[in-house]
């Protein structure tokens, strides 16, 4: 065994041995995966696992460094993306991936990504447009 | 200021780029002759072109202290740089048919699963799967 596994052995130990908190926020962060284009609560994801929505906020954090709102966040932006890439208006990707008004869409856009959704669109039609013509 | 590069140390140019596009899968982005036959030889994941590059950069030829690190992280079994998959065991499956050496099997462990292989240039590689 190498020092790299028995290092990964100890902290096993210490982070990561209760099994039923780690079932628990895989479980959330599934649900977020199958669900970011829906209007999630934390009260309702806290209703799945049967437990309260403040400890449940703490145990995803604990785990995954992030709370559930910026991890979902995160995956509408990257979803958003793929379909503004795929051809998809910048309206229909707003309400596609599960946010509630345009404008907040496209800011939260540009500050994740550095453009707005519409700019982000151009480029990426116009390179592989250029793809073509090179 | 913008994350774009991230490098990795080799003792081969040629043969890290052989295995990194060939086994791994990475294209190459820039092929930069310098002098010495050294080259700024950077890669990209085929399935995030504009992503950040990876630099195969022969530092451990040149600066002894990088050598000296690499080999002390080679035989205590660290991987220093970490790759994102969807699918740890496929990949494993995939990489063990190429006659990749893995160093960790797929193990889990809390909310990622992970394994360690050598890439043949001085160097263990840790690929991540999140749970």
């Amino acid at each position: 065994m190498t020092f790299y596994q028995t290092e990964i052995e100890r902290i096993r130990k210490i982070c990561y041995s209760n099994d039923s908190q780690i079932e628990t926020v895989i479980a959330t962060r599934n649900y977020i995966d199958n669900n970011y284009d829906k209007d999630l609560k934390l009260d309702f994801l806290s209703h799945i696992r049967f437990t309260s929505k403040y400890h449940l906020l703490r145990l995803f954090k604990r785990y995954y460094g992030q709370t559930p709102r910026q991890y979902l966040t995160d995956k509408r932006i990257e979803k958003s993306k793929e379909n503004l890439i795929n051809g998809m208006t910048v309206t229909e990707t707003c309400f596609a991936v599960g946010f509630e008004s345009l404008g907040s869409f496209s800011k939260l856009f540009k500050t994740k990504t550095g453009k707005s959704p519409s700019v982000f669109q151009k480029e990426q039609l116009s390179r592989s447009k250029l793809d073509l013509e090179f | 200021m913008k994350v774009t590069l991230i490098s990795i140390p080799v003792r081969d140019q040629e043969k890290a780029l052989k295995f990194y596009t060939e086994k791994l899968g990475f294209l190459k982005k820039k092929d930069v002759p310098l002098e010495g036959g050294n080259r700024w030889l950077t890669l990209v994941s085929a399935e995030w072109q504009d992503g950040p590059e990876l630099l195969l950069e022969p530092a451990p030829n040149h600066f002894e202290p990088c050598k000296v690190f690499q080999d002390a992280l080679m035989e205590a079994g660290f991987p220093y740089t970490q790759f994102d998959v969807d699918n740890v065991d496929a990949d494993y499956d995939r990489l063990i048919e190429l006659g990749v050496e893995f160093s960790v099997k797929p193990t889990k462990m809390g909310t990622v699963k992970f394994a360690v292989f050598n890439d043949t240039c001085g160097n263990n590689i840790q690929i991540v799967e999140t749970l």
